[in-house]
């Protein structure tokens, strides 16, 4: 089982990521979406919101989020420090996301970009 | 909750419906289709309570990958993904195709149908490349537009041949009756398709819900319009055309009726071949990411986030597979095909039931099929005789169905492996994520 800390620091790493791509800022510049990161067995909520392609982190949980990735922590700080791609753990259940299927696409693809195949 | 009955529903009407309607019709006797199609809907509303219980426990656009992965195990659920996916690209792009390309040929003869074929991939793969998607309010306008259209027409035509029901119940020998059925079963093929919404859904019963609804307004619309067009010309009549609507049409507006239909075949067909594209591009592409296919299936369009070499790909084998339905004319072969492969799914589904209420009890389940195992139990039984009715009265069905199975089990036993350690070897020796430190190893 992850900690919380793991988690943030997971996520740290790919906001991180994320924000050193030129590229990707500009593909995402007009997709604007609440990203809730939430684990199953510890206490672990966080926010990942993109502005104008630029993406931030915050501890806790958004009210009104765009899309809710949902697993166990072990998984998430894996799929979030790139140790695995989403699609295995997506397919076999053991990440669920909530949200249209366009947007799980772009996330995957942006974990893509970040972390290649 | 109207979006998604028109999804579910739209899904399911396409050109080839109507070459299935007349094959229910000329399996049983006199005006009596109506009774196998109200039967073969009835029977896929029990399907339809698995999947709203599968679709509850797992909410996932993955679909049946999901369930049969945790119902059985990855193998199987890999192996009936892809022969499904197979079946489905193979069956809906060379019966819509060939369906489509012969009526517009007959409504405009000087373009030859494979151009038509050409023009419509053309079309659907711009369409997908681009992430055009018919969806919300014009999937609700075009699939209601498509059920008015044929309950309008079905009653016209009913109400000129000032039509009496003959023999109401009897509908002849028990094989062409369930040979009907089993046909029958085409007409509703794709209605499940619609719990990948499940993940964009408020409730999660609304997808049962509106699976039901979509099930139940089809069954009387299809038949409705199975027994006026029988009424209005001879079956044999219509048997000998690949799309038996037109001739319909034709026969109770003349030209205005094939205008009519014409519009109500190019929507049916562009939705579902676009629905169709959609979905199986994005199995490969979600397969390709999960290295069970090769990678370059994973690559994405920069400029519109689609997967466009998965699309590319299913474009070429339409273009194959629509050019060999026409030589061959084999396009009925399709339609027992599909019926028979969803046959298949819906046995496996039942199983999955049953399988998923012993591993996993404890899981919260939005809905829960009352009466025990009773439902599945039907579904499983009720199925495997519709799919074996198929494969035994078409032996082309049987073969092609072997061999497709045979192919796919070779590929997931020897291939996906082989992809495997491809991408093993390739991934860095050490993780990104850091270790952590024992517990009470703190540092001096």
């Amino acid at each position: 089982m992850a900690t919380h800390e793991e988690i943030t620091e997971s996520l740290r790493v790919f906001t991180e990521k994320y924000n050193k791509n030129e590229r990707l800022k500009i593909m995402n510049r007009d997709w604007n979406r609440v990203v809730v990161v939430q684990a199953t067995d510890v206490d672990s909520q966080h926010t990942l919101t993109l502005v104008d392609g630029v993406v931030s982190l915050k501890e806790g949980k958004a009210s009104n989020p765009d899309l809710t990735v949902i697993s166990d922590s072990e998984t998430l700080a894996d799929i979030f420090y790139g140790d695995i791609t989403p699609t295995g753990p997506y397919n076999n259940g053991t990440l669920r996301i909530i949200g249209s299927e366009d947007d799980i696409i772009r996330l995957d693809f942006i974990s893509l970009m970040i972390w290649g195949e | 909750m109207r979006t998604v009955v028109a999804t579910s529903a739209g899904l399911t009407l396409a050109s080839s419906s109507f070459v299935a309607a007349v094959s229910v019709a000329n399996f049983v006797l006199g005006d009596t289709a109506w009774i196998a199609i109200l039967v073969g809907g009835l029977l896929c509303t029990l399907a339809a309570f698995c999947f709203s219980e599968l679709n509850g426990l797992l909410p996932s656009a993955a679909g049946i990958r999901l369930y049969f992965n945790r119902a059985f195990n990855d193998r199987v659920s890999l192996t009936v993904s892809i022969l499904y996916m197979l079946v489905v690209i193979v069956g809906v792009v060379g019966a819509e195709s060939y369906v489509l390309s012969t009526l517009l040929s007959d409504v405009i003869p000087a373009v030859p149908p494979y151009v038509w074929i050409v023009l419509m991939l053309l079309l659907v793969t711009g369409m997908n490349i681009r992430g055009i998607k018919i969806a919300g309010i014009f999937q609700d306008i075009i699939t209601y537009g498509l059920m008015f259209s044929m309950l309008a027409m079905g009653l016209i035509a009913l109400f000129k041949v000032d039509f009496q029901l003959n023999a109401p119940l009897s509908p002849g020998g028990a094989t062409g009756i369930i040979s009907a059925v089993a046909v029958g079963v085409f007409l509703f093929v794709g209605f499940e398709w619609v719990t990948p919404l499940a993940e964009e859904v408020t409730q999660i019963r609304q997808i049962s819900r509106g699976m039901m609804a979509a099930l139940g307004i089809l069954s009387v619309i299809y038949a409705i319009f199975t027994t006026a067009m029988t009424a209005t010309v001879p079956k044999e009549v219509l048997a000998s055309f690949a799309a038996p609507h037109l001739v319909f049409a034709r026969a109770v507006l003349g030209g205005a009726g094939v205008t009519w239909m014409t519009a109500v075949s190019l929507a049916a067909t562009l939705t579902t071949f676009n629905a169709g594209l959609l979905s199986v591009s994005r199995f490969m592409y979600a397969t390709a990411r999960e290295h069970a296919l090769p990678q370059i299936f994973s690559k994405i369009s920069m400029r519109y986030f689609t997967p466009w070499v998965s699309i590319l790909t299913l474009f070429l084998i339409g273009l194959v597979v629509s050019g060999v339905i026409l030589l061959t004319h084999r396009y009925l072969v399709l339609v027992h095909l599909a019926a028979a492969m969803e046959s298949i799914v819906y046995v496996m589904a039942g199983l999955a039931v049953i399988s998923l209420r012993r591993r996993m009890p404890e899981q919260e389940r939005p809905y829960r099929i009352p009466f025990g195992n009773l439902v599945p139990v039907l579904t499983i039984l009720v199925f495997a005789v519709l799919a074996l009715t198929v494969l035994v009265t078409s032996p082309w069905v049987l073969v092609n169905l072997a061999v497709a199975l045979l192919l796919c089990l070779v590929y997931v036993n020897t291939a996906v492996p082989y992809l495997k350690k491809k991408h093993q070897a390739r991934r860095p020796a050490t993780r990104r994520r850091p270790q952590r430190r024992p517990e009470g190893a703190g540092g001096n």
